[in-house]
């Protein structure tokens, strides 16, 4: 533990003798600073201050999750290219723990930089008073089975409707359900004039009863057509006018209006009238949202640092795992092309959602794209602060689950992999 | 001789490097045995390129043999337990240049286990020994070659080491300090500490060793007592590397 300790502590020497640090946070806090005069919201100060939040601390975080993972990758790879690693490795110390001491220190230095960010950000430009103490929600979606089961539900009647293309007919059975797992997602609900439909939600019984919720809907429909929208949304003895002409999201608040007297909604359903002229269109799976009071932005912000150290702590792990696999240079560039993948594997994954109509090498090229965003996705699906900024809670469960994963089990593993790997890098000797 | 008293032992190591397709480059060490008793300054002599360093990293584990069996204390090289008795000098003194010449020293002291008194006091000890007490609060990168090297040689000696290994534990000393390390060196051994010790400085293993092995191409050519040479070890050298190999002797002659 004594020699755990020493690596760290030389590690987070020579990063503040080296200027790294502080080069980072001056990188870090300027950017905070100056992103409110580059990033332009919607004119109003929620939008401002929206923009803000993701952008001035997103643009920290790519600064330091880029920096720290460059020179995750130099920590031993260039110690041993300066031969000065051979004097730790022949010392009684566990190899294991120069790795996991390393990504520590590292992992701690990033920690701290942003932390100086997320405590600075109240007072940056753009970002409003008393910011800490808006309320955020949590947001639930409708209980509906999983676009997974609604395809295997779907497949026996799809491939049997006579207007499926034939090239789908002929596919494998694995890629028809993926397409149709697709399409589940977006699946719209079409609401004619007059009807009332239902949406269950996991926990509204309770919901039902909490002050200040409220009701999200997005009116983009496929072909992008603002429509003329009225409605009554209800649940338990909740209930909220909609009407909306030219905003793609409303929030409508529910409140108990005694008077009306009648209908009752369901107390675990939400249910929404359709009074306007036209049906409506909508997708249950992303349109509609119920918002249910959380905590406060300060304890949100907290929980999204976690998430982000988290996110810290798996790039510098893989990192340093790389840097002692690899030279240098290789080593960069592998992180960097991870890197890279990672962020844009998804979209591309959801511009050719299937490989009916592509070519072998498209198949190949998509196989492999899946393969990566699989393997990132932990990591590159983490929103907190998309949440963080449009004052969503970012859920404590999942902030767990993240910590545990990210920050405890995949360094620890990829410390115990580095550690293998070091005493058989022999090359540079 | 009894096994037990084996500090090191290598038997019929061989070590060829291997370029990136993993084909032999150089046959660094071929069919190498020996030992190194407790007690004893064993020198290990040959010519640059005999494959002397090779055969101490495979010593310390940093090289895996290709071929052979090595043992540390009677354990493998990587173990934890061989490395806890274990003091290093490489070839050339590798040092965080950031680090003063006293934070150098607590880190090596640390990696060894030593508490922070313990190493506090190791530490002045130390420098005050190798003669770097005034300049400890300096950071090693701006030391001159020699003083870096007292600096590396104080942080193999930190943890109390059972083995001392020496890479050209004189390279790059000026006379005096080579005369101070081999007095250093001799005063270690008449502690009772054992160490190997390479050179291609013939004069300067003559004052020190117990007993010698001459390699020439990883090859073994002669072993022996320096006592029981009957002739200088520069005679002796050179009649046993002088015909078994055609390499230019001059730039050890000196
Ligand atoms: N890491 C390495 N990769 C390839 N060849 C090496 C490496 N280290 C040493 N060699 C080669 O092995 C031979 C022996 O080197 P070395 O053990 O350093 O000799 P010495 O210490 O006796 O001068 C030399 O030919 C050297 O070029
Ligand atoms: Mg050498």
């Amino acid at each position: 533990m004594i020699g755990f300790a020493k690596v760290f502590w030389l590690e987070i020497v020579s990063l503040v003798r080296s200027k790294t640090l502080v080069m980072l946070a001056v990188a870090s806090v300027a950017w905070m600073f100056a992103a409110p005069f580059i990033a332009k919201g919607d004119g109003t100060a929620d939008g401002a201050r929206e923009m803000f939040v993701r952008y001035s601390l997103g643009g920290a975080f790519a600064i330091l999750l880029v920096s720290l993972l460059a020179a995750a990758t130099g920590s031993l790879a260039r110690e041993r290219a300066a031969k000065r690693l051979q004097l730790t490795m022949v010392r009684p110390v566990n190899h294991m723990l120069v790795a996991l001491a390393k990504t520590a220190a590292l992992t701690l230095s990033g920690a701290s930089v942003l932390a100086l960010c997320c405590i600075l950000m109240p007072f940056a430009p753009g970002v409003g008073d008393g910011v800490l103490g808006r309320q955020c929600s949590h947001v639930l979606k409708p209980r509906l089975p999983s676009p997974r089961d609604e395809a295997r539900d779907m497949y026996d009647a799809y491939m049997a409707d006579p207007e499926t293309p034939a090239a789908v007919k002929k596919a494998k059975k694995s890629v028809v359900l993926r397409l149709l797992e697709n399409r589940a997602v977006d699946h719209y609900q079409t609401i004619a004039t007059n009807d009332t439909v239902t949406w269950r939600f996991a926990s509204a019984g309770t919901a039902a009863e909490a002050k200040g919720l409220a009701v999200r809907i997005r009116f983009t429909n496929q072909f992008d057509v603002r429509q003329d929208v009225r409605g009554e949304l209800r649940i338990g003895p909740l209930s909220g006018v909609v009407s909306n002409i030219t905003k793609a999201v409303v929030t409508v608040p529910l409140s108990r209006r005694a008077a009306e007297a009648g209908v009752a909604g369901a107390a675990d359903g939400l249910s929404f009238s359709n009074k306007g002229s036209s049906a409506l269109m909508l997708r249950p799976r992303k349109d509609i949202d119920l918002l249910v009071p959380a905590d406060s932005f300060a304890w949100n912000l907290a929980r999204a640092y976690l998430e982000l150290v988290s996110i810290l702590a798996i790039a510098v792990a893989f990192g340093v795992f790389l840097g002692a696999s690899l030279g240098r240079p290789v080593a960069l560039f592998v992180a960097i092309v991870t890197l890279v993948v990672g962020e844009i594997s998804p979209s591309v994954i959801e511009q050719y959602p299937d490989e009916l109509e592509t070519s072998v090498a498209d198949r190949i090229g998509l196989v492999l794209t899946r393969f990566a965003a699989e393997v990132t996705r932990p990591v590159a699906a983490l929103q907190p602060l998309g949440r963080l900024a449009s004052d969503e809670c970012v859920e404590p469960g999942e902030t767990a689950r993240v910590v545990l994963l990210d920050f405890v089990a995949v360094p620890l593993a990829l410390a115990l992999l580095a550690g293998l790997v070091l005493p058989r890098k022999q090359d540079g000797l | 001789m009894n096994d037990s008293e084996d500090i090191v032992r290598l038997e019929s190591v061989e070590k060829t490097f291997r370029d990136f397709w993993l084909r032999p480059t150089v046959k660094a060490v071929d069919g190498l045995s020996l030992s190194v008793r407790k007690g004893e300054v064993f020198g290990l002599l040959g010519p640059n390129g005999s494959g002397k360093s090779t055969t101490i990293k495979m010593i310390l584990g940093l090289l895996s043999p290709s071929a052979g069996d090595v043992r540390l204390f009677g354990l493998p090289p990587r173990a934890i337990e061989a490395r806890r008795k274990l003091g290093y000098l490489p070839e050339l003194s590798y040092l965080h240049p950031f680090l003063t010449a006293k934070e150098t020293l607590r880190y090596y002291a640390g990696l060894c286990g030593l508490k922070s008194a313990e190493a506090k006091e190791r530490t002045t000890q130390l420098l005050e020994m190798v003669g770097l007490a005034d300049v400890a609060g300096r950071p090693v990168g701006g030391f001159s070659k020699g003083m870096a090297r007292r600096v590396s040689l104080a942080s193999a000696l930190v943890g109390r080491p059972e083995l001392l290994v020496l890479d050209e534990p004189t390279s790059g000393l000026d006379p005096v300090s080579t005369k101070e390390v081999k007095t250093l060196v001799k005063a270690l051994a008449a502690n009772g500490m054992t160490v190997l010790t390479t050179s291609h400085l013939l004069a300067d293993a003559e004052d020190i060793c117990d007993r010698v092995m001459i390699l020439d191409h990883g090859k073994s050519v002669a072993e022996g007592r320096v006592s029981e040479l009957g002739t200088s070890l520069e005679d002796f050298f050179l009649a046993k590397v002088g015909d078994a190999s055609e390499f230019r002797l001059a730039p050890f002659l000196g």
